[in-house]
């Protein structure tokens, strides 16, 4: 929240919330600021922003996502109707998309170009553009930012990519979790349809489109596009084989195309600036920026966009600070359930679609999950396969009994029950899941898997020959011991303990009774002298 | 505009809509496939089309990828093998059911027990004797005397007792004997190849058997005045009537194979003249020969081998005994040997057997025959001395045993009580504790250290290129006839592919199983077993006169409607398990959870669904869909959970007129019509 004092000075809150404002009204109302000061934006803070560069987040946090004034006063819709105005043809407007070299935000990567050329050159009487906002990654939320924030830049990138494909109909399947957005999106195509730029003859112009939206029953798979497509149509979310592409044989089997949230919010910004201006951020291979959601043990997490080409360390130790507590960074998780993880020593990665394909992780839609060395690297690849796992449709064997008896492995080992020839059996469906799997979902879900197995092996090992879990994380590997030296017997563990496991007397060593111990760690949670110790 | 390009080498040519599954089909190549089916959309769920294409980094789906001019694709390469056994193993390591019954699999010579009880049911008799023939050619003959393994695996135990499943196979054969349409051996041209087989008895007949429908010349050599072996000459004609073995044997005489009687290798035949003169042999001499006591007193008059007793027997003496017999042992021919003696006139019979009845490996019935027949059972005794006057048995001392702790088969140990033994006045001894193979003639080479022929154990093949072995001779010793049989069965296999030039190979093939218990079976109605029909103790001691009767008509409909129908309906049809086997699947390495689920009742119990066998092919909602325009079935679920169920279930009760496109079109057997038939059953 900004607040202009009478001088017209800037005063910029951050993490505000509901009820804070009583405190900025009196603030406001008083002019005493020294109410709001816990609320001012920091150094950190604005250390965090400011190494940022923000093109599909540019409005948002800065404009009024339920006010298209707001949105019209910052150039928005100023790119259709430039290219209304100026009579730019579908192949000028997807040239500009090339020169940017935009490719899809979603996951794979693909040129956003090729894909509106493919729909533009098929042949069909009707074709459909569509938006894919069924955000599913766990601790992903690039989208819902979009949508919550900036819902016009969303609805203004569409209507270039179906005036460029030659569409006059377009969807946004959003996912159902997501309200806000629903409402927001909502009221935002009900006030572009208002005032023309939705609908029939937008902009005056002889080209009309129609938006609207689709909310998903909450299957992770209808991220996929053909399955995607099999939902829009009423039908179980089960992905379809491809080829036929959607650009081909979409929706209702007429051309289609889909990008993803963030691919479409960078539209309007590159026909405004110019490819060449989108050009100019990254890499050879991989232009503009990428928004993440930063997350896990690290010290300001959030979301963030960056240039392409910056480095992963750059991201995670200059944007996010480091790691919380002052523990050691261990690896990063990228892509979600489709991606894998980074360990340190591949820290100087650089942000490329490329780049990190050869690490064994994948862009992804942006999540990015930071690890310490108290993070069990094999509990994180069981913790995404289940995942994958649940949200398998069931269609294709690979997929549906594949994921499945790799998480009866990876269940093993973490309950240390784990056996020889365990690694290799994984790796085995690993390559064979990637195969044999149907669709994007089922092809990448080993890539958790596959990156542990190929950094952290010897963590694997370790849950297999020792039974040890060296994070200390796998409950049934660990044991909780008290050390006598450390501890003042203040009896805050024993307090804590919900199974009454801890005994001993005020200002004696307190004891914990291994075969009463859960395990929860509540005892370490507790003790202000360390003196909890997991081995 | 048609393009070509290559599978495995061979040119295809394909049109424009084709796909590489549809044109390799045309061409003759068979690429398999489980959910695919060419009245349905392309829907690519089971993997198993997967093929290799030279310069696609990927593996393709045959069943949608289109190929394209110069395509190289190959359908052999270890990957792909590997991509489609890996998919194979994944069904099935979540694939619950029963391909064959327990009956079938406990049967050494994996007799198709379900399936000709099913044909007596239905009056069928020429056909439940035709399924019985494509196991082994002794229906009437083993039918009477077998210990009936089936039985013991029988299921129908856990409602109240087994199927009589071996009466009902002597049944069948009984009929269509009595009917005079007795079974003709069909036989494959002739290969101009010749077998000789050594001894015929049931390994030696039932291999020239199945080598004569191979179409190979056949010669049985046996050293005894007729062919037959131990079912001749171990068995009293009280079980087995001599006539129903001649007029099988006959059968297999008429199907062309030769039968030489009265000579003994080592003797008339000589080994390697056999050996020179023929493209393989077969050694199926049997275990003639009694195991000794090794208890002092073995060389008094009086001491008798049980099986040499049965054989003089067999051949027509009347062995002369006294008044008090003892036969030690406890397992078939010990019976065999006991109640003969009560038929030969003893007074006193009894059975000395070290441990107790329970552990007896002699057949229930039979035991419980004897005593019937007044024979005297002393359980928990061991002879360890016969004693005599003037080198004649008087008696025996017997030590009193007690059980201990279980040995290696798992029955109890017996160990001896301390200082406690029984004496007993006996004048003749039949020792009946087994029985081993007297190998003269055959070359040491061949041997093992037991005196029996070392041959491989899947194979029959023996230490000597054109040299097979089967039955009681062979490694472990002698049996039932039904393993001699079965060993015989896989031997001529074996020969055939030899003779063939084909790799001698034995595939043991892959089936699906279950354990199920008897609260699997709670709800069936009991019906009590049919009893046999036969003499009565006193009709029966003084004579042997064969002792059954045989089921009547009404008997054996009754009895065969008793059958659980364990094994699946859909097995000659299922492509699964046709596909398991070509590629040889361990699906057990990937063993985990397995789901066990109610069977779903789609269409007013004409239409019922096995969730546990489906593979979720997606064939039999696509068809409802696609071919009738219903949507009465459909998915539920995700991943690991995912089923296919009826979508509104009252719907498809209602208004599914049972097409029965979804149960035809399933390529396994999780989609059943029942039949008219056993709904009515149901119903009553």
């Amino acid at each position: 929240m900004d607040v202009y004092d009478d001088e017209g000075a800037l005063h910029r809150l951050v993490r505000v919330q509901a009820k804070d404002a009583k405190a900025i009204h009196q603030a406001a109302t008083t002019g005493d600021l020294s109410l709001v000061d816990k609320l001012l934006i920091t150094p950190e803070d604005d250390e965090f922003l400011q190494q940022q560069t923000r093109v599909a987040l540019r409005h948002c946090g800065v404009i009024d996502p339920e006010s298209i004034d707001d949105y019209l006063a910052h150039d928005g819709y100023q790119a259709i109707a430039k290219i209304l105005s100026d009579g730019m043809s579908q192949e000028d407007v997807i040239q500009q998309i090339d020169i940017a070299g935009l490719r899809g935000r979603g996951g794979a990567g693909f040129s956003t170009a090729f894909k509106w050329r493919a729909a533009r050159d098929a042949k069909g009487d009707r074709k459909y553009l569509i938006c894919n906002a069924d955000e599913g990654d766990p601790g992903a939320f690039m989208d819902r930012a979009v949508i919550e924030g900036d819902p016009h830049s969303l609805i203004e990138g569409m209507l270039i990519g179906a005036y460029s494909i030659g569409a006059s109909e377009a969807i946004v399947y959003v996912r159902a979790e997501y309200p806000l957005a629903i409402v927001r999106l909502t009221k935002a195509i009900e006030d572009a349809t208002a005032r023309g730029y939705l609908g029939e003859h937008i902009c005056g112009s002889d080209f009309s489109c129609t938006l609207r939206i689709k909310a998903g029953a909450g299957a992770f798979v209808c991220g996929e596009e053909t399955a995607l497509i099999e939902s829009l149509e009423g039908k179980r979310g089960m992905p379809r084989l491809k080829p036929p592409f959607p650009a081909q044989a979409g929706y209702w089997l007429k051309p289609s195309n889909i990008n993803n949230v963030e691919t479409y919010a960078n539209v309007a910004w590159i026909i405004n600036h110019g490819g060449e201006a989108f050009a100019a951020m990254g890499t050879k291979d991989s232009k503009g920026t990428k928004v993440f959601a930063l997350s896990g043990k690290i010290a300001r997490g959030g979301l963030v966009e960056v240039p392409m080409g910056t480095t992963l360390r750059q991201v995670i130790f200059n944007i996010g600070g480091g790691i919380r507590d002052g523990k050691e960074f261990k690896a990063v998780q990228l892509g979600g359930p489709s991606g894998g993880c980074v360990p340190a020593s591949k820290l100087d990665t650089v942000i490329d679609y490329n780049e990190l394909a050869a690490t064994g992780a994948i862009m992804g839609s942006g999540g990015m999950v930071v690890m310490d060395e108290t993070t069990c690297m094999v509990s994180m690849a069981r913790f995404f396969l289940d995942f994958t796992a649940k949200e398998s449709c069931g269609k294709c064997v690979h997929c549906r009994l594949g994921t499945k008896r790799m998480l009866e492995i990876l269940d093993r080992l973490v309950q240390g029950q784990g056996a020889d020839g365990d690694i290799q059996k994984l790796e085995e469906l690993c390559y064979a899941i990637k195969d044999g799997a149907l669709c994007g979902l089922g092809q990448t879900a080993p890539n958790p898997v596959l990156t542990t197995i190929r950094y952290f092996r010897d963590e694997l090992e370790a849950h297999i020959t020792d039974k040890r879990c060296p994070a200390g994380e796998c409950r049934e590997l660990i044991t909780y011991t008290i050390d006598e030296d450390a501890c003042r017997g203040c009896t805050a563990c024993a307090r804590q303990c919900p199974v009454q496991a801890i005994s001993g007397a005020p200002k004696q060593p307190h004891r914990i009774d291994p075969a009463a111990c859960i395990k929860c760690g509540n005892c370490k949670t507790a003790c202000r002298f360390n003196a909890v110790l997991v081995s | 505009m048609s393009i070509t390009y290559t599978i495995d080498g061979v040119e295809v040519s394909a049109e424009p809509n084709d796909t590489i599954l549809s044109s390799a089909a045309k061409a003759g190549i068979e690429i398999p496939t489980l959910c695919f089916d060419k009245r349905t959309a392309i829907y690519g769920a089971c993997g198993v089309c997967l093929v290799e294409v030279e310069g696609v980094p990927k593996l393709l789906r045959a069943c949608s990828a289109k190929p394209q001019e110069g395509y190289v694709v190959s359908t052999k390469t270890e990957r792909v093998e590997r991509a489609r056994k890996t998919a194979l193993e994944l069904l099935l390591s979540d694939h619950t059911g029963d391909c064959r019954g327990p009956c079938k699999l406990n049967c050494p010579a994996m007799t198709d027990c379900q399936k000709y009880i099913g044909e007596i049911r239905e009056g069928r008799y020429k056909d439940a004797v035709s399924t019985i023939y494509e196991a082994f050619p002794f229906p009437a003959s083993i039918g009477r005397v077998c210990p009936h393994p089936c039985e013991d695996a029988c299921r129908r135990q856990m409602v109240e007792e087994p199927i009589s499943i071996a009466f009902l196979k002597a049944f069948a054969a009984d009929k269509v004997e009595a009917d005079g349409d007795p079974y003709v051996v069909q036989c494959e041209p002739s290969t101009g190849k010749h077998v000789a087989i050594v001894g015929g008895g049931p390994a030696g007949l039932t291999a020239a058997y199945f080598l004569r429908r191979y179409g190979h010349d056949v010669t049985i050599y046996d050293k005894q005045p007729k062919m037959g072996g131990m079912l001749r000459y171990g068995i009293p004609e009280y079980r087995l009537p001599k006539d129903v073995l001649d007029r099988e044997i006959a059968i297999i005489q008429n199907a062309g194979a030769k039968m030489v009687n009265d000579v003994r290798l080592g003797e008339e035949l000589d080994f390697d003249e056999l050996r020179a003169n023929n493209d393989a042999v077969l050694l199926a001499i049997g275990a003639w020969k009694s195991y000794n006591m090794r208890v002092p007193g073995e060389d008094l008059e009086g001491v008798i081998g049980g099986i040499e007793f049965l054989e003089r027997l067999g051949l027509g003496e009347r062995p002369v005994l006294g008044e008090r017999v003892a036969v030690c042992g406890g397992g078939n021919t010990a019976m065999d040997c006991c109640r003969t003696a009560v038929r030969l006139g003893a007074k006193e019979v009894y059975v000395v057997y070290r441990r107790t009845r329970a552990e007896m490996p002699a057949a229930d019935v039979e035991i419980e025959e004897a005593i019937e027949e007044g024979v005297t059972f002393k359980f928990l005794t061991n002879p360890i001395e016969f004693y005599g006057e003037n080198g004649r048995l008087a008696g025996m001392r017997l030590q009193v045993m007690e059980l201990g702790e279980p040995d290696a088969s798992g029955r109890r140990r017996p160990v001896p009580v301390e200082g406690a033994t029984e004496d007993i006045a006996i004048d003749n001894v039949l020792m009946a504790i087994g029985q081993g193979a007297n190998c003269e003639g055959v070359a040491d080479e061949l041997l093992t250290q037991r005196g029996t022929i070392a041959c491989d154990e899947l194979t029959f093949r023996t230490a000597m290129d054109n040299v097979f072995a089967a039955g009681d001779v062979t490694n472990r010793g002698a049996g039932i006839a039904i393993q001699a049989i079965a060993e015989a069965q896989k031997a001529a296999l074996c020969i055939n592919n030899y003779l063939e030039g084909d790799e001698v190979r034995a595939h043991v093939p892959y089936f699906v199983e279950q354990e199920l218990g008897p609260e699997d079976f709670e709800d069936r109605p009991k019906q009590k077993r049919e009893q046999m029909p036969g003499l009565s103790p006193e009709e029966r001691r003084n004579n042997f006169e064969p002792i059954y009767f045989g089921f009547t008509e009404e008997q054996a409909h009754r009895e065969a409607s008793r059958c659980l129908e364990c094994g699946c309906h859909d097995y000659y049809d299922c492509r699964l398990i046709r596909f398991a086997n070509q590629f040889e699947v361990a699906p057990e390495r990937f063993a985990g959870e397995m789901h066990h689920r109610e069977h779903m009742d789609v269409a007013r119990e004409v239409i019922v669904h096995d969730p546990n066998k489906c593979v979720l092919c997606g064939l039999c909602y696509r068809m409802c869909d696609q071919e009738v325009g219903k949507t009465y079935l459909g998915l539920y679920n995700r991943g690991f959970s995912t089923v296919v169920n009826p979508m509104v279930p009252e719907e498809a009760r209602t208004f599914c007129a049972s097409c029965l496109k979804c149960v035809e079109a399933c390529p396994t057997g999780a989609m059943r019509s029942v039949p008219a038939v056993s709904r009515c059953t149901c119903i009553v």
